[in-house]
């Protein structure tokens, strides 16, 4: 049972890029630019799976 | 005497015999990453509705239609001046200035700073809120002195048979 940090690291780095891709979003929502806005939103809906996907992958090779 | 509790303190390093911690609060690996999954989940549910909203602007939901309003005959407004009516609704007043022939220009009058009447002024070449001096740009209803910090809301005027017509307004910027 060797555990593996990789899908800790690769966690960090989703919610990371959630931060990044939210701020965009707002920021392009006060500028006026919704078609940016709603590219922003389907990144950040994306990422969840994302994530999820990587916690299972972690959880049942590694522990 | 005998069946007196005489093992007080009793030898182990818990002072709650009755609850079972179990480790419970200790954060390891798996839930460590089960809490940024979740994270990501909030994230993704609470992006939802900021795309919704872009959404609904990119339709144009958001702009509102009103009827056209007939403003004043042509002949009745010289160049230069200024009449005051009520656009869309019957109490959100509106100005209309005749800045050359064929350029006509309407703002809602309510000053954006405490929504005071803004009047034009003929001679200075710009509107004034005589509150607190908030002035505006004729031209754009951009705020260029005084409290004021946004612009007046602009109103969409059209010309057609001899006379102004006014056919939409700009939304008021928060």
């Amino acid at each position: 049972m060797k555990r593996s940090y990789i899908p800790v690291g690769l966690l960090l780095v989703v919610l990371m890029l959630n931060i990044i891709f939210t701020q965009y979003m707002v920021h392009q929502y006060f500028y006026e630019n919704y078609t940016n806005t709603i590219i922003a939103a389907v990144v950040n809906v994306l990422l969840f799976p994302v994530a999820f996907i990587i916690y299972k992958k972690g959880v049942n090779v590694n522990d | 005497m005998s069946d007196k509790n005489n093992k007080i303190p009793f030898n182990e390093d818990n002072y709650t015999h009755n609850i079972n911690r179990n480790n419970e609060r200790k954060l390891d690996r798996r839930g460590f990453m089960k809490t940024l999954v979740g994270a990501a989940g909030v994230f993704a549910v609470s992006s939802l509705p900021w795309g919704v909203m872009a959404a609904k602007e990119l339709n144009r939901l958001g702009d509102k239609k009103y009827p056209k309003h007939k403003i004043a005959d042509l002949d009745k407004v010289p160049v230069g001046d200024a009449v005051d009516f009520h656009f869309p609704g019957e109490h959100d007043s509106a100005i209309l200035i005749r800045l050359s022939e064929k350029k006509f220009v309407a703002y809602q009058n309510a000053c954006t700073h405490l929504r005071c009447p803004v009047f034009w002024q003929k001679d200075e070449g710009e509107m004034l809120c005589p509150c607190h001096h908030g002035k505006f740009d004729v031209e754009t209803g951009a705020p260029i002195a005084g409290p004021p910090r946004r612009p007046l809301p602009e109103i969409h005027v059209k010309v057609e048979n001899g006379a102004v017509y006014a056919v939409g307004v700009k939304r008021y910027e928060a």
